[in-house]
């Protein structure tokens, strides 16, 4: 291993901080000791109350019973109450008192559950999370290094020891942990390379800090979780339907590591993917079933965030079949559980953005590779993105490049920027490389939907007549229809766990062949499948009268 | 050759987990790059493990290497290797002039413009110099692409597809592929009639899906 695995945590960025802290915040070191009364409590509230210029904060009772009520639960391992606090709880608290504010600080948390350090661990994460997510303006810059510490401390916590942790959470909150962890350096890395609004102050703290929400690290998290739980081979074995305990090991059989190990292959999935290496994304997946019906988590996040970055992946490797498939099942998913999330804010609006930025990503892989899909996904793309299609057929690449852009990942740049010499838009780089590279792909097809169109019009045509009708040399014409056949040609996904696997397919619905000058075209018609659609629907219909009846003697059938 | 499978293996060791990211690899696997272009042998892993490690370390960006990856890519055409190169060679660097000959190239290939792509091989040759095999590794795309095209192909037409060949060397790859000559200057390639057939196709609906359906409708 290169990187020790005690680098988690960069002792001296502290101290820079401090200092920093000291000058900002305007110090009077004087008066502050000359007023410490001894008791560490006391005095902390002290500062506080000095720093922030408002009375001494006092939890609210409803606040403080959950916080204990919560530190309770953990303490204990009740899972099922663990899950309600965090997944119920917590939420509506925020709605009432929190809604566009920060939780109270650690530190007035801490003294109501015994100076609990691993507590202080979890609330922060949530404390962040929440900062990031809902609180006007988003973190500052402190607030954003001390939560890079603050997961440094929580890897630390589980990473660095020789017997498994003896603590258990719901994989919910595993999930959202990794998620947010990525979210975090994947808002930090964009944060750091915009120079240009940045004071002096700012810009040399970071450029005194590269350790902080460095990649490397970042890396070092996800490889050492998925390393330490054996999940690939679990994940091995459990896909020739073995028993995965045979493999696991002491951390892996333990259900934390087994869960963190699981979603760090996903976190890699995603950070490959916002570096550009979609090859890598895919082949840290190789031991999971992409395609399997059964699914390895039941964390409803995990499964679309999975598949929206394997469909994006494909589709930046010209595998449109694999990506058109990925993308429709999981819109289908997420059409039939939709009910499920209302209640859980962060995840409800996330996966609601990823929802239209998929079914944009799908309508553009359609264009260029059109095929059958299921119907409801098919109905409901053609509600939000009928008229871009059309537009993307007939050629206008602004249009794909608007919807492109709004789709993507948001692109990151692994390098800090140079701190001496900002760029203007240094931000947008790596946004703007995968945009190149995809309109480059774009050019190069603009021709096929319109070969498309006039090819459905006839059976049998001359080449030099075909080129006319279409303003093209003949010469430009043959090239063309060579291209035609070379880009219809995708690799697919046909069978194994390795979803860089497959075959060159084509499932071009219009398909030609060339006989010396003349060029032949078969055209596939399907029928509208009506059959599956109102199996499902007489089968919904027979659950809701069986429901009905038992409401009921008095209900008619 | 067998030098290469040990270094096969030792890359492979390299890219395990996080060593992959480890710079000091860096001269193994541009070393091996250079191996495969004189031994015409091929490992996109390997070759994108050392993109990237340029993309995390700028400071150790090679033109030449990167130039070499990318003329690999071109040789397993028609898989998309060069785009997944592409896209983690920043834009600075494929602002240079030996990267904007290569990317057009590219473009050539993947838009078959054959005869313009032979041309400009043939009046830039020091640019696939060092890439052993690179000409038939293309010649290889190019067959691939008129084998599902092309039923009928008239002999110079493929002859000027495939770089202008003498008839000699075109004979070779017709035998390669199985393509026949067809007489008056004609080759056949393959019955596409058979593949390439109007269809209609109308929807089963098999009796088990709808056997619980009429069950629990006899029922009531």
């Amino acid at each position: 291993m290169y990187m020790q695995s005690e680098e988690f945590v960069e002792g001296n960025a502290y101290d820079t901080y401090a200092a920093y802290g000291s000058q900002s915040h305007g110090y009077n070191q004087e008066e502050e000791y000359g007023l410490h009364s001894g008791d560490p409590r006391q005095d902390l509230a002290y500062e506080r109350q000095y720093e922030h210029q408002t009375p001494t904060y006092i939890l609210p009772e409803v606040i403080k019973n959950f916080i204990q009520y919560f530190h309770k639960c953990i303490n204990e391992g009740n899972l099922y109450e663990i899950n309600n606090c965090y997944e119920n709880n917590f939420n509506k608290l925020t709605e009432r008192f929190f809604k566009n504010s920060p939780w109270p600080e650690a530190e007035f948390v801490l003294p109501h559950v015994g100076n609990d350090p691993l507590f202080l661990i979890l609330y922060k994460e949530l404390y962040y999370r929440h900062i990031y997510a809902k609180v006007t303006g988003g973190p500052t810059q402190e607030q954003r290094f001390e939560s890079y510490y603050n997961y440094c401390n929580l890897f630390n916590y589980i990473l660095n020891v020789d017997l498994p942790v003896p603590l258990e959470l719901p994989n919910q909150w595993l999930w959202d942990i990794i998620d947010e962890f990525i979210y975090q350096f994947q808002s930090f890395s964009q944060y750091r390379s915009k120079l240009m609004k940045k004071t002096d102050d700012e810009i040399n703290v970071l450029r005194l800090s590269p350790k902080i929400w460095n990649v490397h690290s970042v890396l070092n998290v996800l490889h050492s979780l998925v390393d330490k739980s054996n999940i690939n081979q679990q994940l091995e074995v459990y896909a020739i339907e073995g028993d995965p305990d045979s493999v696991a090991g002491e951390f892996g059989s333990h259900p934390l590591y087994k869960m963190l190990g699981y979603f760090s292959l996903i976190g890699l999935l995603r950070l490959h993917s916002l570096l550009g290496d979609y090859y890598q994304g895919i082949k840290v997946l190789e031991n999971i079933e992409l395609n399997k019906k059964s699914v390895y988590s039941r964390v409803p996040a995990c499964q679309i965030t999975t598949y929206y970055y394997v469909g994006f992946a494909y589709m930046m490797m010209r595998r449109y079949q694999d990506a058109i498939r990925s993308f429709a099942n999981i819109l289908l998913y997420i059409q039939r559980t939709k009910q499920m999330f209302q209640t859980k804010s962060y995840q409800y609006d996330m996966i609601m953005k990823m929802n239209d930025q998929m079914y944009n990503l799908l309508a553009i892989s359609l264009t260029l590779h059109p095929m059958r899909i299921d119907e409801s996904v098919h109905s409901q793309l053609r509600e939000k993105c009928a008229d871009k299609m059309l537009k993307m057929q007939k050629g206008d690449r602004q249009v794909f490049e608007d919807t492109i852009s709004f789709a993507c990942p948001k692109f990151i740049s692994p390098v800090v920027p140079n701190y001496d010499a900002p760029k203007n838009n240094y931000h947008k780089e790596p946004f703007m490389l995968q945009l190149k590279v995809f309109m480059e792909e774009v050019s190069q097809q603009i021709m096929v939907p319109t070969i498309r169109s006039f090819l459905k019009l006839y059976t049998t045509m001359p080449i030099s007549k075909l080129a006319t009708f279409l303003d093209m040399s003949e010469d430009d014409f043959r090239n063309a229809l060579l291209c035609f056949k070379h880009k219809m040609k995708n690799v697919v996904w046909t069978k194994g766990s390795s979803g860089l696997e497959g075959e060159f397919q084509s499932a071009s619905e219009v398909d030609f062949y060339i006989d010396l000058d003349m060029i032949h075209i078969a055209d596939t018609k399907v029928a509208r499948r009506y059959g599956d659609f109102f199996i499902r629907q007489i089968h919904k219909f027979e659950e809701l009268n069986r429901s009905l009846v038992k409401m009921g003697p008095s209900s008619k059938q | 050759m067998a030098d290469h499978l040990a270094m096969r293996r030792n890359v492979a060791s390299l890219l395990k987990g996080i060593d992959r990211y480890n710079p000091e690899n860096l001269g193994t696997l541009e070393r091996y790059v250079e191996l495969q272009a004189k031994e015409n042998t091929y490992d996109l892993e390997a070759n994108l493990a050392v993109l990237k490690l340029y993309q995390f370390n700028p400071m150790y960006f090679q033109l030449n290497v990167t130039a070499q990856i990318l003329l690999k890519a071109l040789t397993n055409l028609p898989h998309t290797d060069f785009v997944l190169c592409k896209c983690l060679i920043g834009e600075a660097h494929q602002q240079e002039d030996q990267i904007v000959k290569i990317l057009h190239l590219h473009d050539l290939l993947e838009t078959c413009q054959f005869k313009t792509f032979w041309s400009e091989i043939t009046g830039n040759p020091e640019m696939i110099m060092g890439i052993q095999g690179f000409p038939d590794s293309v010649r290889k795309y190019i067959c691939h692409v008129v084998g599902i095209t092309y039923q009928m192909i008239d002999k110079d037409v493929l002859a000027e597809l495939l770089g202008d060949l003498s008839h000699e060397d075109l004979k070779q790859w017709m035998t390669k592929y199985g393509w026949s000559e067809a007489g008056d200057n004609k080759v056949f390639i393959a019955n596409q009639e058979g593949n390439v057939k109007s269809k209609n196709i109308t929807e089963k609906i098999d009796f088990d899906s709808v056997a619980g359906i009429m069950a629990a409708a006899a029922a009531h």
